[in-house]
């Protein structure tokens, strides 16, 4: 019964390989005269994310709130945008009243969402 | 291609429709000032039209939905008590800091939504629905524990509960998952055919496993030990109209599922969990009876005291057979009644005093305000499981179908139980009579000093509402839910056909 | 009829929260002495050999196969009547003297004198141990509210002898003790329905259950559930520790009736629910529970001799009776248990007055302790003759009904071994001592400052004299209760005796 799922195990071990192997590979490889080295090359690479140019943004930066409320309002509305497409593809095939339907609920329903968000003024950038 | 809509009985689905619509219309009355005002209204009657569809329905005994959902005796009754205290909660919380603080209308549309959950739950018969049912009820759960915002403990109850509430559901997903890879399906009924017709799968490791998750995931929604360490802390934490429909209706509607999934999907392998079942029942007698008795908030003592609730509740399942699941409905009723009964007298106190919920604020109550000593007294009575309450009955009923099922010793450990419970409830029940008054000043003054600093920006709550014990909506709950406490401790005939209405949903999968 | 009877005290109760507060007491004392007619009522068309009379049986929750079954016998009868009796003073006594928050009070009070009576009349076993367990309640919240500390630092009661006492500590153990034995005694009660149905249809009726019988391995356990539970309630030596405390700090009209009445129902118990229905069991654990009757008799004794609270005499006065009587049932014969029917209703109408006087005392010494009292009886003759008779009746001296029913126990237990006769008799030796000492320590001796030797008040003597007046006629007649109850005692035994053989 369990040998079902032996794909799984493959899929965690290889997973495990690669990214161990990455690791050591930088350990091993990578220069390290960082200690002491005041060059702003070095800085570089112990910022997060290194991409050739010295990051602006310090650790403590902070983004504002709106930010947040905005891409998780982007985030729910997309995703449950998405749903629309399958439905989309297969609506004239079913050829059904029920499917319509549904679907024009699902997107009234997101509209009630949408007014609240917009009635409590989510929406504004402050 | 060929699309066969689903068959949906409409009629049946009515309580669920009835309280979508209600949702969408109170979201709406959030946003719009000129009816914010009537909100509660608006929760109240969609709360009636849901009870009046399940009433309808009362005698429904058919799928919904192509077998994901089902509405019959034990959906209904269930719901209904989810139902009623909802609307309690709605009662309990006009004027709450809360309420007031979330925004009327949007503190009740989470209301509202985890309710919608419950029902949900109370008919999934699909691990799907099931699933999306429990998190309905949760999620909105954990918001509405945060919204006293300035209170540190309300917004911290919120974040623990959020936290082991995630858990609890990931091990129920988990487990979820591993049943369906032992039976290949969804349905309950599919599942409990679907470990049958497999070879050996009844026994098979992978099932007992996700079989034991399922029962974890579910413990910790219905705070069965050693699953519960979140419960005294969110129940004292929350704002006590939330805690009030947390404690009775996420157990009735956890309980139904709980029901449902494992005498019908797991029915085939009830030798295998009543054992472990009976021991988590055992330990959450124990543990919550022995947690509660060192308690001085009565809120964390309720929480306590429901941990234990839950483990005699639990003891009805065990057993497995109607009688168990009639026992448990019995005592989810009576428990309703109690618990309301005790919240609300709870909710009035703390509005008096500045929202202090310690046992010492109740000194002398009995002489002063007899009106709201006698539904704590009763409520205290009927937890610990006197007669003439419901409780006493409650507690007959369940230790009656352990007994007939050879689950004597389970029948004495609620005994057991019930014996350390008398501690703590009857300390309660001697604050309110039999200590003098005039105390409890300097008893709030102490409590209030030791409070945590305020959350940085906001002001200490100026709210005190001297007159609550005067304002209907508060003092009608608690004496309507004590009347009920002892009518049907009295004559509990009509409250047994109503379980009996609920176990006999379940005839066709157990004896 | 019976239904009447249990019911009318509550009704009156209820009624008294309605009418002003100066009437409650009234009105308390009127439902108690109707109540008192309706068991006179009964008593008249009872007939002694007509066994179970009166039989009321009514569906009450069908789904549970719970009945609300009454009916009364030769046992229950003399035994509701001692009730409705017992009440009445101690109603009039605290209208005499006014209490706090009164409609509350005779409301408890009378919620008392229902479930008590409903455990004597219930012939279903639930409806039993649902009033068993209700009896409680009432009397918790009599003793925790209307009761007060003694032995604090501000009592000038206070003694070496006498540890201090919280109301709050004293009502908890006495509510857990005997819920501990009583929750066991649900689930006891529950199983023996259970395992007498044997699958067919469930019912707690106790008629049927003895019928049907139960196999001998389960009697074994179901027997302790409920010995307990009845052991507890008596209280019975080594099940006693709660009773001290809560008898120090009871309101002493309250007290009155619940070592009368209360404690009989543990010994009823046994006569009505456990010799018929586990007879095996009862034959087997004979001599542990002779055992456990004779240190209570010893102890009790003992303990009452000692003890200078004069509460604290009464009380352990009363586990040495309950000892006699616990003997007297598991004698398994039938002189034995007819002696332990009329002591039960004996040491019931001995105990209210001997309380009530308690309480008088304390009204004219300032204290309940024996040391510093004496010479009461110089200027209050009547008090005196009074107390002389119920201490008397209380040392069971020869000619008074007590000294009957001890007679008739001993000579039950005579027949089971002489051993246990002679050992027991030795506790009647014990009772004339502290039931002198008692007496003589109060009455006599100079009158120490600070106390008055005032005769008894026309009201209280009022309450008084009808007790002791039916003390005195039940010394002239006690065959009475000897024949009335001949017939019920001998079916209650018939199955043990039978077992026994």
């Amino acid at each position: 019964m369990l040998h079902q799922y032996l794909p799984v195990l493959v899929f965690a071990a290889l997973g495990i390989l690669v990214g161990g192997a990455f690791a050591t590979l930088n350990l091993v490889l990578g220069p390290k005269r960082l200690k002491g080295d005041e060059s702003s090359a070095a800085i570089r690479q112990m910022d997060p994310y290194e991409c050739g140019l010295p990051s602006e943004i310090s650790k403590t930066f902070r983004f504002g709130v709106s930010f947040y409320l905005v891409a998780m309002l982007f985030i729910l509305f997309d995703i449950e945008v998405v749903f629309l497409y399958p439905v989309g593809a297969i609506l004239k095939s079913t050829d059904s009243v029920f499917v319509l339907a549904e679907v024009v609920l699902f997107v009234a329903l997101l509209f009630v969402a949408l007014i609240y968000v917009w009635r409590k003024g989510a929406l504004d950038w402050r | 291609m060929s699309f066969d809509a689903p068959t949906i009985d409409y009629a049946g689905l009515s309580p669920v429709i009835a309280l979508t619509v209600g949702l969408v219309v109170i979201v709406l009355a959030a946003v719009f000032d000129s009816v914010r005002r009537f909100g509660p209204a608006l929760a109240l009657l969609t709360y009636a039209v849901t009870a009046g569809c399940l009433i309808w329905q009362w005698n429904a005994n058919l799928d919904l939905v192509s077998g994901s959902l089902r509405i019959d005796g034990l959906a209904v009754t269930l719901s209904l008590l989810a139902v009623i205290a909802a609307a309690v909660a709605v009662l309990l919380a006009i004027g709450d800091p809360s309420e007031t603080q979330a925004g009327r209308s949007d503190w009740l549309a989470l209301l509202t939504g985890s309710l919608l959950g419950m029902v949900i739950l109370a008919q999934a018969t699909s691990m799907l629905t099931f699933f999306v049912g429990l998190e309905l009820l949760s999620i909105p759960l954990y918001a509405l524990c945060g919204t006293n915002l300035r209170r540190r403990e309300s917004l911290e109850s919120g974040l623990k509960y959020l936290i082991v509430g995630s858990v609890g559901s990931a091990t129920l997903l988990y487990g979820l998952a591993m049943i369906y890879g032992a039976s290949g399906a969804t349905g309950f009924q599919a599942i409990s055919d679907g470990l049958q017709a497999g070879d050996g799968m009844l026994s098979d490791s992978l099932t007992l496993v996700g079989v034991g998750m399922v029962a974890v995931g579910l413990a910790f929604k219905v705070s069965i030990a050693p699953f519960h360490q979140w419960t005294p802390d969110v129940y004292q934490g929350a704002p006590t109209p939330v805690t009030a429909f947390m404690a009775v209706a996420t157990k009735a509607a956890a309980f139904a599922v709980f029901i449902r999934f494992f005498l019908v999907a797991l029915g085939p392998l009830a030798d295998q969990w009543d054992v472990m079942l009976a021991a988590l029942a055992a330990l959450s007698i124990v543990v919550g009876n022995v947690g509660a008795l060192a308690q001085t908030s009565l809120k964390r003592m309720l929480g306590y005291s429901g941990v234990a609730q839950a483990g005699y509740m639990l003891a009805g399942i065990v057993t497995a057979t109607q009688a168990g699941v009639d026992a448990l409905v019995f005592y989810l009723a009576a428990y309703v009644a109690m618990n309301v009964a005790a919240f609300a007298v709870v909710v009035i106190r703390e509005r008096q005093n500045g929202f202090s919920d310690d046992i010492s604020t109740l000194r002398g109550l009995g002489r002063e305000k007899p009106l709201l000593a006698w539904p704590l007294t009763i409520a205290m009575l009927a937890l610990a499981g006197l007669p003439p309450t419901a409780g006493f009955i409650g507690k007959l009923y369940l230790i009656e179908a352990l007994v007939d099922d050879d689950w004597t010793w389970l029948a004495v450990m609620i005994a057991i139980g019930t014996m350390i419970s008398l501690g703590y409830y009857l300390r309660v029940v001697a604050t309110l009579w039999m200590s003098p008054a005039g105390q409890a000043e300097a008893g709030a003054e102490i409590d209030t000093a030791s409070l945590p600093p305020q959350i940085a920006g906001a002001q200490a709550d100026p709210f005190e509402d001297s007159r609550a014990d005067r304002r209907w909506y508060l003092v009608a709950p608690a004496l309507i839910a004590t009347a009920a406490a002892l009518f049907f401790g009295v004559i509990p005939q009509p409250l047994v056909d109503f379980a009996q209405h609920a176990g006999d949903a379940l005839s066709v999968w157990i004896s | 009829m019976l239904s009447s009877i249990i019911w009318t005290p509550l009704v009156f109760g209820l009624i008294g929260l309605l009418v002003p507060k100066r009437f409650a007491a009234w009105v308390a004392a009127l439902g108690a002495v109707i109540t008192l007619g309706l068991a006179i009522g009964v008593l008249a068309g009872f007939d002694p050999d007509g066994g179970m009379q009166y039989i009321t049986d009514v569906s009450w929750i069908p789904g549970l196969g719970v009945d609300y079954s009454l009916g009364i016998d030769g046992v229950s009868i003399f035994l509701v009547l001692l009730t409705t009796i017992a009440w009445i003073p101690a109603i009039c006594f605290s209208a005499i003297r006014g209490t706090d928050r009164p409609a509350l009070y005779y409301l408890m009070l009378l919620a008392g004198e229902t479930s008590t009576l409903g455990a004597f009349l219930a012939q279903d076993l639930l409806l039993f141990v649902l009033f068993f367990d209700l009896m409680i309640v009432p009397f918790y919240f009599l003793f925790g509210i209307w009761g007060r500390d003694r032995g604090g630092e501000e009592d000038p009661e206070r003694s070496p002898g006498n540890g201090p006492v919280s109301v709050q500590s004293a009502t908890l153990k006495m509510i857990v003790f005997t819920l501990i034995g009583s929750l066991l005694m649900l689930v006891g009660a529950i199983a023996a329905a259970v395992i007498a149905a044997d699958g067919g249809e469930l019912t707690f009726s106790i008629q049927t259950i003895v019928a049907r019988g139960l196999p001998e391995g389960s009697q074994n356990w179901i027997f302790w559930f409920f010995a307990a539970a009845f052991l507890v309630k008596m209280p019975a030596f080594p099940l006693h520790g709660w009773m001290p405390d809560s008898y120090r700090a009871a309101p002493l009209p309250a007290l009155a009736v619940f070592s009368a009445v209360l404690s009989k129902v543990g010994a009823y118990g046994f006569l009505r629910v456990v010799l018929p229905m586990m007879p095996d069991a009862s034959d087997l654990f004979q001599s542990t529970m002779l055992v456990l009757a004779i240190c209570s008799i010893l102890y009790g004794s003992a303990m009452a001799f000692t003890k200078t609270d004069l509460r604290l005499v009464l009380g352990f006065s009363s586990v040495a009776q309950l000892g006699f009587i616990t003997a007297g049932i598991f004698a398994f014969d039938s002189t034995g248990a007819e002696g332990a029917v009329l002591q039960m209703v004996n040491h019931g109408l001995v105990v209210v007055p001997a309380f009530l006087i308690v309480a008088m005392i304390s009204e004219r010494t300032g204290s309940e302790e024996l040391g510093p009292m004496g010479g009461l009886a110089k200027k209050a003759p009547v008090f005196a003759v009074i107390f002389l008779i119920v201490s008397m009746a209380t040392l069971a001296i020869p000619a008074s009904a007590n000294f009957i029913g001890e007679f008739y126990i001993l000579n039950g237990l005579f027949q089971v071994d002489a051993a246990w006769a002679i050992v027991a008799s030795v506790g009647v030796a014990l009772a004339a001592f502290y039931a002198l000492r008692m007496y003589q320590l109060t009455m006599h001796n100079p009158l120490p400052d600070g106390s008055d030797s005032r005769e008894i008040s026309l009201r209280d003597a009022l309450v008084l004299v009808p007790m002791v007046g039916i003390v005195v006629v039940l010394a002239f007649c006690p065959q009475l209760i000897i024949h009335g109850s001949e017939q019920a005692v001998d079916s209650s035994i018939a199955i043990v005796r039978e077992v026994a053989k």
